[in-house]
């Protein structure tokens, strides 16, 4: 394959990322984007070593079921060659009514590509679809491959069988799988496992391999580890190496590397305590199949400590709000739309009880929040704010 | 110079101890907008919980709450006095070092329907804040989610999950929920989902591999 057609191909993946993340939007979706601005020390089987200076843009955009991640990587070498890669997968499970209870099926679509100087490229396209069953802290999954992948020639079939096992337990998450991988010619399994713990600003991730029978991919065993710390809310360090086998799928070539680097991301996205900002016909408030149209509310963290109360209101003159956070005195909203008003409060974390009256008329619980019965006669609504 | 001293300190400390009751049963002036005899009422259950050492927070605006929706003083006085029974069972269950917001959350959960066990479970299954557990706890329990099967779900989850996680895990909940699912099914699956999502996270790169 041409180095012009590896380009094309990242390019083609980049555009791919962008359009999916850039159209892609549900209203319990979040997204998140990270910069890798790095620094290593690289020496591919081979190769003699380098040092080399990375920039790994990635953009990921994830909502309960789903998630699509599309990653870029510019490394320059000391010898000022460069090596350009960039990467989009997504993964979608099944609905939870679907399948038994305890079971998901998970497909993902991976495609990528890369390209070393001018004369080496690689890129590939394939599908992965999983069965997993699950039980608290525990599961295991059996999965399989299907694709294409070039390196340098025409494109080669790729098919991969895997199974695997993990459990969780507090703050670490171990996993220990089996694949068998044949692509082209090329036929090889691997024995693999891998540590996953977090606590407080820390991450740690390391991983152990040992590719047990090979034709034409490598043997040996590999093991790799890295260490993130959040310094703040938009920045952290990270520290990683070890060494790594041929991967024939992506077209990785096996290596040993040591590297440093700063993160920096978005802020990270707040959750909203209460969910969807349209008027649903049903909610946990109106759950007895009222429907809930009369009054929502709708709970924003913001990042300067405040939260964002939203009421929608479809026939309103006024909107007040009354609750534990404001000693219970009405609080008059300001209108920012044809039916939604807003404000802005400081709420402590926790449980919290609210009402909303439209028009000076009865308090009520608003839909978006959990309504129960209080000790006064009516209902009062019940928010978690993170 | 002892007995000068001891004339000296003994008036002093006695003033201070005097001050701080007289400081301690002053009524909080939020409550003001009860009626006197309301006020006399929730001002000897504030007291009586701050010599427990339980928050009065909530009970005062739990007071407040009744005052705003013009309840009767005898039923405003039976729900502070509920509450701080509440305070207090949390309080049993959760430990002596529980912050005032996860009494808050517990009480809640407790009156949701919670067992004091599940949250004697919660505290020792999490070393982080218990708030936010305790809160979706209580919200799903109030959403219709019966007790055992929220309880097994927040237990699975708290040992290992973020805030941001369980607000998450309970927006799944709400969302399957609104879809039609039985409540306990949502979380169950909820829960599912959580774990094998955070198993699945196998696109992740390692941060620096050239």
């Amino acid at each position: 394959m041409r180095p012009a057609a590896a380009a094309r191909h990242v390019r083609t993946a980049s555009l791919a990322a962008a359009t999916s993340l850039c159209c892609l939007r549900a209203p319990a979706a979040q997204t998140i984007g990270t910069i890798d601005i790095g620094v290593s020390t690289v020496r591919y089987d081979g190769f003699l070593p380098s040092s080399a200076a990375s920039l790994t843009p990635t953009l990921t955009w994830a909502r309960p079921g789903a998630a699509v991640t599309a990653r870029g990587t510019y490394l320059r070498f000391e010898s000022s060659r460069r090596s350009l890669q960039g990467l989009v997968a997504a993964a979608l499970f099944t609905p939870p009514s679907l399948l038994p209870h305890r079971w998901r099926g998970e497909l993902s679509l991976s495609a990528g590509g890369s390209s070393y100087a001018h004369f080496a490229s690689f890129w590939h396209a394939t599908a992965e679809a999983r069965l997993h069953v699950v039980a608290a802290g525990r599961g295991a999954w059996i999965g399989g491959t299907w694709g294409r992948t070039s390196y340098g020639s025409v494109p080669r079939p790729v098919a991969v069988a895997s199974v695997g096992v993990w459990a969780r337990r507090s703050w670490t998450t171990v996993t220990a799988s089996a694949t068998r991988s044949i692509v082209g010619d090329t036929a090889y399994s691997d024995l693999g496992s891998t540590l996953h713990a977090s606590r407080g600003r820390f991450e740690f991730d390391g991983s152990l391999a040992a590719r047990v029978s090979s034709r034409g991919a490598g043997h040996g065993v590999y093991g790799e580890a890295s260490t993130t710390l959040t310094l703040a809310e938009r920045t952290a360090l990270f520290i990683s190496g070890g060494r790594y086998p041929t991967d024939p799928v992506s077209g990785t070539v096996a290596g040993r590397y040591a590297s440093a680097g700063l993160r920096l991301r978005t802020a990270m996205p707040r959750p909203y305590a209460i969910r969807h900002p349209q008027l649903p016909s049903r909610s946990p408030a109106s759950g007895d199949g009222e429907p809930g149209l009369t009054t929502r509310l709708e709970v924003q963290s913001g990042l300067d400590g405040t939260v964002r109360l939203v009421v929608y209101a479809p026939i309103a003159a006024t909107v007040e709000l009354a609750g534990d956070f404001t000693d219970w005195q009405p609080v008059s909203l300001r209108r920012v739309g044809e039916v939604m008003w807003e404000g802005a409060l400081r709420i402590p974390s926790g449980v919290h009880r609210v009402n909303v009256r439209v028009d000076g008329g009865r308090w009520t619980a608003p839909a978006g929040t959990t309504r129960v019965t209080d000790e006064f006669g009516s209902e009062v609504g019940m928010v978690a704010v993170p | 110079m002892r007995p000068a001293l001891t004339r000296t300190l003994l008036p002093l400390l006695a003033a201070i101890v005097v001050a701080g009751r007289t400081a301690a049963q002053q009524t909080d002036p939020r409550l003001e907008r009860l009626d006197a005899a309301t006020r006399a009422a929730v001002a000897a259950l504030v007291d009586s919980a701050r010599r427990a050492l339980l928050p009065t927070e909530p009970l005062v605006q739990r007071a407040l709450e009744g005052a705003t929706k013009r309840a009767s003083g005898e039923v405003i006085a039976t729900a502070v006095r509920r509450l701080a029974a509440d305070l207090g069972k949390a309080r049993d269950a959760l430990g002596s070092t529980a912050s005032p917001a996860e009494l808050n959350a517990g009480a809640a959960a407790l009156r949701a329907g919670a067992s004091p066990t599940i949250l004697t479970q919660l505290r020792q299954a999490r070393r982080e804040p218990l708030t936010m557990p305790l809160a979706v706890l209580a919200d799903l329990v109030a959403s219709g989610v019966p007790v055992d099967s929220a309880a097994a779900a927040v237990l699975a989850l708290a040992a290992r999950a973020r805030d941001a996680d369980l607000v998450e895990f309970r927006r799944a909940v709400e969302r399957d929920i609104a879809l039609g699912a039985p409540p306990a099914a949502a979380t169950a699956a909820a829960a599912t989902a959580a774990d094998v999502l955070v198993n699945a996270g196998a696109r992740q790169q390692r941060p620096g591999r050239p």
